[in-house]
């Protein structure tokens, strides 16, 4: 049967694509290296699939349907969104997985939405050029990716504890799929930021260490207990975010959770939090 | 809702060509489509970003949609408008 092994928490900030130079460079710097950290890791993990869990910024789901949770079964492209250095390609989906995990996710009380033909925007592409193909160039391996895309940036928000029962329902999903493959998991988004609010540029580095120690101490109780309000007032709408995070971390299960690197920038008007996640 | 209506006008106008291209041809024509009272159709035309946050419009949207349509595609405008002398932004047009 297939395993989650492993995964990731990082961001998906396009302004470090818009403005790469707006930052110090030693700073830059190092968040491009946490990308090439990240990178390096998954490679050498063995992994056949990555799981990116990110969400919509207003672009792709319009008014008339906002799903609460959805992922792509079939074709896949993207992004829409195209940036300095993320131009728009195919996506190698590993549609088999995915059409199970929404299947699989039914019969245990998860109506997945699924988008059998799809396209992604820089939530689900940054990590994806980053990381993911980045790690097939290192380790000469096909590696296949599925998105999934949370209601984390547009409301009516998914809950947090609905997250963690998402997380591991993919678990279970990926535990009961007949193949040997090694799976791992992307939690896709900015730790504090302030998104198109009188307030862009403000980072929050208390409430960014605040979040990052919870997710190394695998505390999940206690992020899910995180109340919005609380989220939006100290770590900005951008932060709603980490119910990727919370996602991700309950797919992948307990067992370490390292911090790789934190750089609060406010050029790029977001706390930038990159965590390695090791299943046990 | 007051508010959902406005989303999906600023929504069709930060992502769908054809509205983007009737807005600039004739925005009170294409603004006639929605119902929207006089109101909404002068926080539109006007740009009013931070009127439009006030009442619950996604700031998602409301930057979308200035990029597109504005005259002024300024992020240092918009933080203004917004009462910030801010020049930092999520925009992702720079």
């Amino acid at each position: 049967m297939a395993k989650i092994v492993g995964g990731f928490l990082v961001p998906h900030d396009p302004i470090m694509f818009v403005a790469p130079n707006a930052p110090d460079k030693i700073v830059a710097d190092k968040a491009w290296e946490a990308y090439e950290t990240c990178a390096q890791n998954l490679a050498a993990m063995d992994v056949t699939t990555v799981i990116i869990v990110g969400n919509d910024h207003y672009m792709l789901f319009g008014t008339t349907c906002l799903p609460k949770y959805c992922i792509g079964t079939g074709h896949v492209e993207g992004p829409i969104d195209r940036l300095p250095g993320l131009n728009k390609a195919l996506v190698n989906n590993n549609e088999a997985l995915a059409s199970f995990i929404a299947s699989d996710g039914a019969e245990q009380g998860f109506d997945w939405a699924v988008a059998r033909s799809f396209t992604t925007d820089h939530a689900f592409s940054i990590p994806y050029q980053l990381i993911v193909q980045r790690a097939e160039a290192i380790s000469g391996r096909e590696i296949k990716a599925i998105p999934v895309y949370l209601g984390s940036a547009v409301d009516p928000f998914i809950s947090m504890k609905r997250c963690r029962e998402l997380g591991e329902q993919i678990a279970a999903s990926v535990s009961r799929f007949d193949s040997d493959e090694n799976v791992a998991v992307i939690g896709s988004g900015g730790i504090s930021h302030w998104v198109g609010v009188k307030e862009s540029g403000k980072v929050n580095p208390e409430f960014d260490q605040r979040i990052i120690d919870l997710c190394c101490n695998q505390d999940l109780d206690q992020m899910i207990a995180l109340s919005d309000e609380q989220i939006l007032e100290q770590g900005g709408n951008g932060a709603m975010e980490l119910r990727n995070f919370v996602c991700a971390m309950a797919a992948v299960g307990a067992g370490t959770v390292s911090l790789i690197e934190y750089q609060p920038v406010p050029e790029w008007v977001t706390g930038l939090g990159f965590m390695e996640l090791r299943a046990s | 809702m007051k508010r959902d209506v406005l989303e999906r006008v600023l929504w069709s106008l930060s992502v769908d060509r054809f509205s983007k291209e009737k807005f600039k041809e004739n925005p009170e024509k294409y603004l006639s489509r929605f119902p929207l009272d006089a109101d909404d159709v002068e926080m539109i035309l006007s740009f009013d970003v931070k009127k439009l946050q006030q009442i619950g419009v996604s700031s998602l949207l409301t930057m979308g949609y200035w990029i597109e349509m504005s005259p002024d595609k300024s992020m240092v405008t918009y933080n203004k408008k917004l009462g910030s002398e801010s020049s930092y932004s999520a925009s992702i047009k720079g």
